[in-house]
């Protein structure tokens, strides 16, 4: 059962999430509503053709499913929640539902968490560890504070690592199955999961037979989870629109906020290009009927001006050259389910890097499995480089709390969650900030004068206002990009 | 999840079994050998509650067109920015007008001119009365905090890291934690919208200088104190018995008395300056700081007048004017035991030893205590916010009486529950007991071996009650002849909770104390 510190921790985290209730909430919020009336109002056959509100439901059937059971206690609590004509309706009572069923399913990523950390061993620096995932500011911010439901989410993840550290890898796919059924985004890790099972569950029969068993049993039981969520759409006759509206291909390369990842730097650079371009024609061919377009606001294509433009084919290739590493260290000699969680965090990070339209709360699915690693008595580079990354990678989620109000409030949790990791997480028996090279400790402190000039002066660019959001970008990016190379180092030579 | 580590060192154990929650984290910090990283956290952490309760209601908030303290102070911040001192205080009395002393008067005018400066509709004369827009009302959460952090944080940072305050590194950090985060505090600043932490400061910062033995230092903050509201007045005994008996015992006792009076004296004649020509205005001034007519005490509050009234109507039965007189006497009778007991104390250990201040300083905290608990329960004209006097110093004396102060705290949160209510405060309101509880007292830890039993089963039993009236509250709809029943078994409640600490600290300060320097002196004998 819990103890007196798990209940200190639950205690003090519920208590900041129930507090942050009237902050500022994100579209997110009425696309969430919008699927509780979707699910909660109309027959399983409508819900992925419903389109009176542009927030269409484009999550996969289990997350569906979930929203279709929030939705009756949505009716109880509130009839008006799942009206299906009632947009942005955002009164205190469904404010406070909603805010509800996020701490409520978050639970599931505190008892994964738990789960894993007897896994790992139980020490002290599994157990901090640990509680730095559960209060990590990427939760606290985006699902408190901007809203979703990533705790929950990856909380499965975290269910399914779990078991394969226990060493019943069948549950831990069935787990991860289920977890794709959920929000596809998963997929991205899906191939770590996939050559991990084969090499250490299938492989390992005594005979061929045996291992060939292994795999029908295997891909039996995923073939169930996959069959019970996506069956029924089969049958209707649904399974097209079904894949359009989970990948949407009219989005654009970058999302309107880039994520730190190469196309970021990649943006970037077309952009101080054009500039040149404008001042000095001769020297940069630029498009010039791209000179003038933004990439901040709608959802949209991005096109470039001077660097050739990026087709979805190339980012698939990008991502899956960059996830070979991850496929390396499965290969090694030994593998074990340490060797899936780095193969996991490796594969998310490479997606995250080089993805189309990834989204900067993606860092997340990198940093939980990371957070894993560093439970259980990382190396010095790994903790090195999940100090770059989790500061890079938190700090680029600033810019999703644009308000005044919401400034002091991510700042503090930012700096409390900083300071806690940087000082408490260990690497034989040196603190994170110990570890850092002189180069990566001018860089963690370079946010400093970074939030002052982008967040504590208003106005300083005037009417230029994506330059902030690019600085945070390009300079966040930076640092996630060390990071996956020093990981992939790390890995590759343990 | 986190701390538990079992440690080598024996010399340790001692401290380890303390399992107040709070206690345990510094603990764990030391172990991990990050002491560094302590003071920052708790201040953010710090940082990070006030912001979060702010986003919360406040006091008149939507309701023309008197609104409430947070328009009061916003008012304020209006009328002395546009109109000369000499008018300050008598513009339109009707609509809030200002009955705090000179200090709020100039600190609304500072805040006015930078409101003024960001965005002149904020505090606009006359038409801005009843705003509420966002990024008015971000200035005004804004500005409370700001000043919370200049005047109350480094008070508390420092008073708990001088050696005089003979603790260890875990208990100072963890007294410093308590004093910020007592949610009393934090509900009514940062929610209901008053600026009490400034006076709460210029009071630390008195017992800073008291600690420090820097006397006239001492008597210019305590005058800031109740310069900023008069409420300061109730550690005014305490204070004053102080300094009388360090001029009776230091050697430059003669001089010490003449410079006090002429800091006092001059603090206090600095701050009237702009009204000390006419005598018109300074009468008016006390009139509006003191109202007099405004009865024995506001609304429902917890204290002895209010809960006798229950059963004998004092104020039908007495006119003002008697009732003045009886609460003086009343509350001398309830202060000047202890404000004498610590003079003749500290002019006592003047003949037998010279290191005094660490007990003198402990026996100051217990007078304050008393005494600003005598003026909660006995005097004239208090409000239920006034609680936070006697709870600050109570907090000052979070490392002496541990599960004593943690039990106050949660009563006094309890009997402001009525006025929280009002506000829309009743979320922040439930996390912050609960909070409490769960990091500070936790009558549920079942190894806190720090308390005595009895103790922890009488905490749960008051707490249980606490529960029943707030579920009777919800629950039941009070009888239409007894509309505020519950509010008023709240004031019973409280108050006679109030009573029993008032008892058991003024025992302490007696019995506790004579035999804790009688040992000391048998030691040194």
């Amino acid at each position: 059962m819990l103890n007196a510190n798990d209940i200190v921790l639950i205690g003090v985290g519920v208590g900041v999430k129930l507090l942050l209730w009237p902050a500022y909430h994100s579209t997110d919020f009425e696309v969430h509503r919008n699927w509780l009336a979707i699910t909660g109002s109309l027959p399983v056959s409508r819900w992925y053709y419903e389109s009176r509100s542009p927030w269409t439901l484009d999550y996969p059937p289990f997350f569906a499913w979930f929203e279709w059971a929030l939705s009756h206690a949505a009716r109880l609590w509130d009839p008006r929640i799942v009206g299906l004509d009632n947009l942005e309706y955002a009164a205190a009572s469904c404010i406070v539902f909603q805010r509800l069923t996020v701490i409520v399913s978050e639970f599931v990523l505190f008892l994964a968490l738990r789960r894993a950390v007897c896994a790992i061993g139980s020490s002290v620096q599994a157990r901090v560890a640990a509680a730095l995932i559960f209060l990590s500011p990427g939760f606290l911010l985006v699902d408190h504070v901007h809203f979703q439901y990533n705790g929950f989410l990856l909380g499965i993840l975290v269910y399914s690592l779990a078991f394969a550290l226990e060493g019943r890898d069948l549950l831990a796919a069935v787990v991860f199955a289920v977890l794709l059924c959920f929000k596809h985004i998963f997929i991205y890790i899906a191939p770590a999961y996939f050559l991990y099972l084969l090499r250490h569950h299938c492989a390992t029969g005594s005979s061929t037979s045996a291992s060939a068993l292994r795999l029908a049993q295997l891909g039996l039981a995923v073939a169930v989870v996959f069959v019970i969520a996506f069956g029924p759409f089969v049958a209707m006759g649904q399974m097209q629109q079904l894949l359009a509206r989970l990948f949407p291909f009219k989005r654009g390369l970058c999302h309107a906020f880039w994520a730190p990842n190469f196309w970021a730097l990649y943006i970037f650079t077309d952009r101080l290009l054009s500039v040149v371009a404008s001042v000095a024609p001769q020297l940069v061919a630029a498009d010039i009927s791209q000179l003038g377009s933004s990439t901040r606001g709608r959802v949209g294509d991005t096109r470039f001006a001077v660097m050739p433009d990026i087709p979805p084919l190339v980012t698939f290739v990008a991502t899956l050259a960059a996830q070979v590493p991850a496929f390396a260290v499965l290969m090694q000699r030994t593998c074990t389910p340490m060797h899936l969680v780095r193969a996991t965090v490796l594969c998310a990070h490479a997606s995250f890097m080089f993805g189309w339209h990834v989204h900067e709360k993606a860092v997340m699915l990198i940093l939980v499995p990371l957070g894993l690693l560093v439970a259980a008595a990382p190396s010095k580079r790994v903790l090195r480089a999940h100090a770059v990354l989790s500061v890079a990678g938190f700090y680029s989620l600033l810019p999703l709390l644009f308000g005044a109000q919401e400034l002091p409030i991510k700042a503090a949790i930012l700096l409390i969650w900083v300071l806690c990791s940087l000082v408490f997480l260990r690497a034989d028996s040196r603190s994170a900030w110990e570890c850092l090279t002189h180069f990566e400790r001018l860089y963690v402190l370079g946010h400093i004068p970074l939030f002052a000039l982008t967040e504590l002066v208003p106005g300083l660019f005037g009417r230029m206002q994506f330059v902030p959001l690019a600085l945070v970008s390009v300079y966040t990016a930076l640092g996630v990009g060390y990071s996956w190379v020093c990981l992939v180092a790390a890995f590759l030579t343990d | 999840m986190v701390q538990t580590k079992k440690r080598k060192s024996p010399h340790r154990v001692a401290r380890e079994t303390s399992v107040v929650p709070v206690h345990r984290w510094f603990q764990f910090l030391e172990s991990q050998s990050a002491q560094i990283i302590s003071l920052p956290v708790t201040i953010l952490f710090a940082l990070l509650i006030r912001w979060c309760i702010s986003l919360h209601g406040y006091s008149g908030r939507h309701t023309p067109p008197l609104y409430g303290d947070y328009e009061a102070q916003r008012h304020w911040m209006e009328l002395t920015f546009h109109l000369p001192p000499s008018k300050w205080y008598y513009y339109d009395l009707q609509y809030w007008g200002l009955d705090y002393p000179p200090l709020t008067a100039f600190q609304s005018w500072l805040c006015g001119a930078v409101a003024n400066a960001i965005d002149p509709s904020w505090v606009a004369l006359d038409v801005s009365r009843g705003i509420e827009t966002h990024s008015s009302k971000l200035f005004m959460r804004a500005s409370v905090v700001v000043l919370e952090f200049v005047t109350l944080v480094p008070a508390v940072v420092l008073l708990f890291r001088l050696k005089n305050m003979q603790m260890s590194w875990a208990a100072r950090q963890a007294s410093i934690f308590s004093v910020l985060m007592q949610p009393c505090l934090l509900l009514v600043d940062h929610g209901h919208f008053q600026y009490n932490a400034v006076m709460l400061g210029f009071f630390v910062w008195t017992v800073y200088f008291a600690a420090r033995e820097q006397h006239v230092l001492m008597a210019i903050s305590f005058c800031c104190s109740f310069m900023f509201k008069q409420m300061g007045l109730y550690f005014a005994p305490a204070v004053f018995f102080f300094l009388f008996a360090q001029c009776f015992r230091l050697r430059s006792g003669g001089l010490l008395f003449a410079k006090l009076g002429v800091a006092v004296l001059g603090s206090v004649g600095i701050m009237l300056l702009p009204w000390l020509r006419s005598l018109d205005q300074l009468q008016q001034i006390l009139l509006r700081v003191f109202p007099v007519a405004r009865g024995l005490y506001e609304d429902k509050v917890a204290n002895v007048w209010c809960g006798v009234n229950v059963v004998i109507k004092l104020r039908s039965l007495f006119d003002t004017q008697a009732l003045v007189r009886l609460s003086t006497i009343a509350t001398a009778i309830a202060f000047l035991p202890s404000c004498l007991h610590m003079f003749f104390m500290l002019w006592r250990q003047n003949s037998r030893y010279n290191n005094t201040t660490a007990s003198a300083i402990t026996l100051l905290r217990y007078c304050l205590l008393n005494t600003s608990l005598a003026f909660f329960l006995f005097s004239f004209q208090v409000h239920e916010k006034s609680i936070l006097l006697p709870l600050a110093a109570a907090l000052l004396l979070v490392d002496k009486e541990e599960w004593a102060v943690n039990w106050f705290v949660q009563v006094a949160l309890f009997s402001l529950y009525p006025l929280l209510f009002k506000d829309g405060l009743c979320l922040p309101y439930w996390v912050m007991a609960v909070g409490w509880s769960l990091l500070r007292s936790c009558p549920a830890c079942p190894r806190d071996i720090q308390t005595p039993p009895v103790v922890v089963k009488m905490q749960w039993l008051t707490t249980l009650g606490m529960l029943a009236i707030h579920i009777c509250d919800a629950l039941l709809v009070p009888p239409a002849s007894l509309p505020n029943i519950f509010v008023v078994l709240n004031v019973l409640y409280s108050c006679g909770m109030f009573v029993l600490f008032f008892v058991y600290f003024y025992y302490r300060q007696f019995v506790f104390l004579s035999s804790d320097v009688d040992a000391t002196k048998q030691k040194s004998d």
